[in-house]
């Protein structure tokens, strides 16, 4: 006979207990250890937080798609992240021209719509052929296969801009409007951050009124319960379908040019922001919209503080080659131990 | 002592009580119908007794041992195996193999036995296909032809049988049956009555049947236990139960003469 | 579909269309001037011009395939008004290739799309102009559409007679590097030459047109006596049955022991590395195929493999514990179970695409970790770790690929064998019934817990054998060797195959390892190739090329029997047992 413990305390929620404190104890010490190293001072800080939460704003905005996809498909759409850079590097050669020709010296502002502009087109069009090609007539497979094809449809389309576009990677040119600083609470702040996060903002609002107003958002969201019955109900699921993902397309077309702003393109830049992504859409819940958009902020300025927060104290060296494995760590850890995210249900999937 | 003997089991998800305080038992060699309204609990009673759902309240005692806290394989191990409301066969495993992972919990041979095959290991294997085979054969000769197809080719009735003959291979005492008449024409129904009867008398399994088909339990049971809002409202035999005001008006909602 | 909307022109326009798009994507993307290279008939065509060719004969084939009239009966053969519109679809496609290239001469479209560069125009208007250019496409791609059509004039067996002596032409010539030095020293040996045969990187005119008639003959006068051989031996009693296979396998397995005698060094290098896929394969075969888990980081058993053993075994490490291989090997595979069960254990109860990514996500942190300055001095970071010295048997070194290619043989027969073992046990179908419906198998006394477990251990072994042995074959270990492209090649060489089946595996890792290191135009393309093969496979044959019998009915019965069996995901995710009764 079996040691029947009462059902508050099963032996698993007493693992992820002291796991938790563990970890609160790690990062209360590491942390300790690096302010007292006086290596970094406040600005200094401050300058990680905000460019963390530029960063978390772009994950949001990729985030959205895959939990948007996943909502109503339930499938990890594993291409989204290739999406993200189909726009980023394409709208890279309209900057180019406008940056070669003047125009964009002369006119920023429209140059920088119209940037934008292609690259969410171009990304909402690979979404859409993504579905009409890949998904579409995977609906009822077993869940193996469409994430497969996932894989699949990453590794060519990775490799198809590389073959297109070449395999380096290009920086965007220089936007005179959008370089210096904008003084925030007497705090200065990176103009092509704030731009980041306040587009990211918008389009985060304009993304849930949609999907709370609107005829086509409830249709979708309709769709993500039940299929069957959402036709019934005269809801067109082909079409919604492809709307979720040409929303997801645009959204992601959209952090795909900021991603060039501030970094770089290249062709394989769609695959970590892609994870990170993912990860920071599980975070706050799969299929949860504002759990997307919080996820993400929570996830990028975890990975811009954390490494320099939590390693520096022990000596590690170079702590920001590890970035990547806090954000994988903290994937792990969700899905292993909160697989419905800070605000979706606890939906473990044990029996 | 009974085979089976349940006492004030009680099961609550959130604010909904499936199982309220039921008591419940089966004595060697019988059969028992369980009947009630959808919702009333029978499943839930079968999940919590098979170790699927930990109870919230109660004991549950088989063949005198405790099954608290025991998950599904010691259930199994125990003497208990059951079938699926919405038959669960492996479909992608032949007849055959399906009857033979029935003996899973009744045999050893792990990896290094699988890799060297030695004598014990050999003629473990010769036993858990005999054996198989033996349980396919209670149907005559509907599954053993079909032994090396794949189970997702059979019939539905066949599919149904197979599904009892893997339980039966477990080496089971008693057999849960969740609506085994489920999706079955008359004749078919006549079948499964005479089928578990042999159960019974045959192999002396003492087998729980879940059922909506009034005629199939009428024609089987020795007993008859009615569910309904998780509280077990009757306890007798079928005409007993049949007429009892609680378990009619749990069925039709009102004194209504019942036209079973 | 409405039956009278399957017209003949309708279909030549979108398989001409399609046609079209493919070729001036295979030239956009690079593949078209890259494949000028290789030669496939000297002097005659090049695989660069083959894409057209080859895509154009598709398209036409495409449209003149018969189908389903109203009577419901497909007839076998087409009409011969069908080779017209297999000519149009050519023309399509043709026009839109002249399209690509007319625009491609007018605008400078290299700013942006790389490849598209003044020689692909050249090569691909074949020194002519680009008017000429559009002419000889148009002209050629009816012809080409007719060709394809017209094989529906022919009875099956001519028509497949030709396809096939087509089809092992070309892939005759592409397997010149593999089969030159072969033929040559079998051929040698009755005074023969290759010459003839083999010109210029690929066949010869004159070896072109032997091959083909060859395979044309020998295809049509033994396919109907290979049927009668089969019909009989399926007659014949079990035991001699068994007899015959194994001693296929006997036959097989002489060959390959005599194989190094037949090759160069490199070859035996590039079998090397397809072995060291095989056994990698067999592995992940075992954690995806028998137990249903989807493990995306099936590297980090490799690098644990290799780095284990680098750091018991190496010169030039900082431990200096330079172990003998007898105690690394045991050590090294015990490390790679011990981790192997720490990656299981938290992951037990995950759903299949969660699983997945969490294993991603593993595979990720061990690739980090081995190229980070902090781990450096223990995994010597991004330089890796060097001095690993080869293994010796007596006096015999381990070193040189012939060598290395019988070690890798028999360790790929004996993790083949283990396979097999497992798969026809108590444990296989413990396995199989936990990947089909794992709250069912709890039922049956499996150990859900257990049997998770035990795959990822066995998984880990075996993915660390393959990385003793890489760890060997290179004498050094890289930290970039181990990122995620490793584990999802082996992903995609058992899907390829087919999940489950062991000849599938095998199969697969001949042709998305051993192909690529033979056809270097397409190394480059390689992953492009791989992307599209999932893809096609998920969505056509998911079952992949070799499957096992069961995963074939497995994944086109679930389609139909969606009714009858609620849809149960591979691998954990299923119906919650609740219903409402």
């Amino acid at each position: 006979m079996r040691f029947a413990l009462p059902e508050r305390l099963s032996l698993q929620k007493i693992i992820q207990l002291v796991l938790g404190l563990l970890l609160a104890v790690i990062v209360l010490v590491s942390s300790m250890k690096t302010i007292n190293t006086g290596n970094f001072s406040g600005s200094q800080w401050r300058n990680l937080v905000v460019s963390g939460i530029a960063l978390g704003s772009m994950y949001a905005l990729i985030a959205m798609g895959y939990t948007l996809v996943y909502g109503i498909l339930f499938i990890i759409n594993f291409a989204h992240g290739e999406v993200f850079m189909a726009g980023g590097y394409t709208a890279f050669f309209v900057a180019r021209a406008f940056s070669d020709s003047g125009f964009l010296a002369d006119n920023p502002i429209i140059s920088l719509i119209v940037v934008f502009a292609v690259g969410m087109l171009v990304s909402m069009m690979i979404a859409i052929t993504l579905e009409r090609v890949a998904y579409r007539r995977l609906r009822g497979a077993p869940r193996l296969v469409p994430l497969i094809t996932a894989v699949g449809a990453s590794l060519f389309l990775q490799n198809t801009f590389r073959g297109l576009y070449g395999a380096q990677v290009r920086a965007y040119p220089e936007v005179e409007v959008l370089s210096g600083t904008v003084s925030i609470f007497g705090m200065p702040v990176g103009k092509l951050s704030l731009l980041t996060i306040l587009l990211a903002a918008a389009l985060m609002f304009t993304l849930f009124t949609f999907i709370t107003k609107t005829k086509t958002g409830r249709a979708m969201r309709a769709v993500g319960e039940d299929k069957e019955i959402a036709s019934l109900m005269g809801i067109d699921v082909d079409r919604t379908i492809v709307r979720t993902f040409a929303i997801g397309g645009l959204l992601a077309g959209a952090a795909g040019v900021l991603w060039g702003l501030i970094f770089q393109v290249g062709f394989f830049m769609g695959f970590f922001p892609g994870i990170k992504a993912f990860t920071a859409a599980v975070l706050g819940g799969i299929g949860n919209v504002v759990g997307a958009g919080l996820g993400g902020l929570t996830l990028g300025v975890l990975e811009s503080v954390a490494p320099n927060l939590l390693l520096t104290g022990w000596d590690v060296p170079s702590p920001n080659q590890l970035t990547d494995v806090i954000a994988f760590t903290v994937l792990v850890f969700v899905l292993i131990f909160k697989p419905g995210g800070i605000l979706g249900s606890d939906e473990a999937e044990k029996v | 002592m009974s085979l089976l003997e349940v006492t004030g089991l009680t099961k609550r998800f959130g604010g909904l009580t499936a199982v309220d305080s039921v008591d419940f038992h089966v004595d060697q060699g019988e059969i028992v119908g369980v009947i009630g309204p959808n919702g009333a609990g029978k499943t839930t009673l079968f999940n919590i007794v098979t170790g699927f759902y930990d109870p919230d309240e109660g004991e549950m005692r088989f063949d005198e041992k405790s099954l608290l806290g025991l998950k599904p394989n010691q259930v199994t191990k125990l003497g208990i195996a059951r079938t699926f409301q919405a038959i669960r066969l492996f479909p992608a495993m032949t007849v055959l193999e399906n009857a033979m992972v029935g003996q899973h919990c009744r045999t050893r041979a792990g990896l290094l036995g699988a890799v060297f095959r030695g004598p014990r290991t050999r003629a473990e294997e010769r036993q858990i296909e005999e054996r198989a085979r033996d349980a396919l054969g209670f149907f005559g000769n509907r599954l053993i032809p079909n032994a090396d197809e794949l189970a997702s080719s059979l019939s539905y009735a066949d599919r149904r049988r197979l599904e009892i003959a893997r339980a039966m291979s477990t080496g089971a005492k008693l057999l849960l049956l969740d609506e085994p008449a489920a999706g079955m024409n008359p004749s078919e129904k006549e079948g499964l009555v005479k089928l578990i009867g042999r159960l019974r008398d045959e192999r002396n399994y003492a087998v729980v049947l879940i059922e909506h088909d009034m005629p199939v339990v009428k024609n089987v049971s020795d007993r008859v236990v009615a569910l309904d809002y998780g509280k077990k409202i009757a306890d007798g035999t079928y005409s007993e139960v049949a007429s009892n005001e609680r378990v009619i008006e749990a069925y039709l909602g009102a004194r209504h003469e019942e036209s079973a | 579909m409405d039956k009278k909307k399957i017209s003949l022109p309708r279909l030549a326009l979108k398989f001409g269309l399609i046609a079209g798009v493919v070729i001036v994507y295979c030239a956009v993307v690079g593949m078209t001037e890259r494949f000028t290279g290789r030669t496939i008939v000297n002097e005659v065509i090049s695989l660069g011009d083959f894409l057209f060719v080859a895509f154009v004969l598709v398209a036409g084939y495409s449209v003149a395939k018969p189908r389903a009239l109203p009577g419901d009966l497909v007839p076998d053969r087409a009409r011969p008004p069908a080779v017209a519109y297999g000519a149009l679809a050519g023309v399509i496609a043709g026009l839109v290739t002249a399209l690509f290239l007319v625009v491609a001469n007018s605008v400078n479209l290299r700013l942006v799309l790389v490849s598209v560069t003044q020689s692909l125009i050249d090569k691909m208007s074949y020194g002519g102009s680009v008017r000429s250019a559009l002419v000889f496409m148009t002209v050629g791609g009816a012809l080409l559409g007719a060709i394809g059509a017209s094989l529906w004039l022919l009875r099956e067996r001519a028509r497949n007679t030709l396809i096939i002596a087509f089809v092992t032409t070309i892939l005759f010539s592409l397997g010149e590097p593999l089969l030159r030095p072969i033929l040559t020293t079998l051929l040698l040996k009755v005074r023969l030459t290759t010459t003839w045969l083999f010109f210029g990187g690929g066949l010869s005119r004159v070896g072109a047109v032997v091959v083909f008639v060859t395979t044309a003959l020998i295809y049509y006068f033994w396919k109907q006596r290979g049927g009668e051989f089969r019909g009989r031996v399926q007659e014949l009693p079990e035991r001699q049955r068994k007899g015959i296979r194994i001693g296929a396998v006997v036959l097989l397995i002489a060959f390959l022991l005599y194989l190094p005698n037949l090759l160069t060094s490199f070859l035996a290098e590039v079998l090397g590395t397809v072995g060291l896929y095989i056994i990698l394969g067999l592995g992940l075969n075992i954690v995806i195929g028998y137990a249903g888990l989807l493990d995306l980081g099936y590297v980090a058993f490799l690098a644990v493999g290799s780095y284990t053993t680098a750091i018991l075994i190496s010169t030039r490490h900082p431990f200096e514990l330079e172990w003998s291989y007898w105690m690394s090997i045991p050590v090294t595979i015990l490390v790679a179970i011990v981790i192997g069960i720490m990656i299981g254990a938290p992951v037990l109860r995950l759903r299949g695409d969660y699983l997945a990514i969490v294993t991603l996500g593993f595979g990720e942190i061990a690739r980090i970790i081995v190229i980070s300055d902090w781990a450096r001095p223990v995994l010597g970071g991004a330089q890796g770790i060097l001095g690993i010295r080869a293994p010796a048997i007596g006096d015999l070194e381990i070193r040189d690929p012939e060598k290395l290619y019988y070690a890798i043989l028999i360790c790929v027969l004996l993790v083949a064998f283990i396979s097999i073992r497992l798969a026809a046990s108590r444990v296989g179908r413990a396995w199989n019934a936990m990947r089909e419906d794992e709250q069912v198998a709890e039922a049956m006394g499996i150990s859900i817990i257990g049997y998770k477990l035990l795959a990822f251990a066995t998984g880990a072994a075996l993915g660390s054998i393959s990385g003793i042995f890489f760890a060997i074959k290179l004498g050094s270990v890289f930290s970039n060797s181990f990122n995620i492209i490793v584990s999802i090649n082996v992903l995609a060489l058992i899907i390829l195959g087919g999940m489950g089946s062991i000849p599938g595996v095998i199969a697969g890792a001949f042709v998305l390892v051993g192909l690529p290191d033979l056809l270097r135009e397409f190394a480059d393309f390689r992953l492009l190739i791989y992307g599209a093969i999932l893809v096609a496979l998920m969505l056509f044959k998911p079952e992949g090329l070799i499957p096992s019998k069961r995963r074939k009915r497995e994944l086109h019965e679930r389609e139909s029997e969606e009714e009858q069996y609620e849809d149960r995901a591979g691998g954990g995710g299923t119906e919650p047992v609740i219903t409402t009764s």
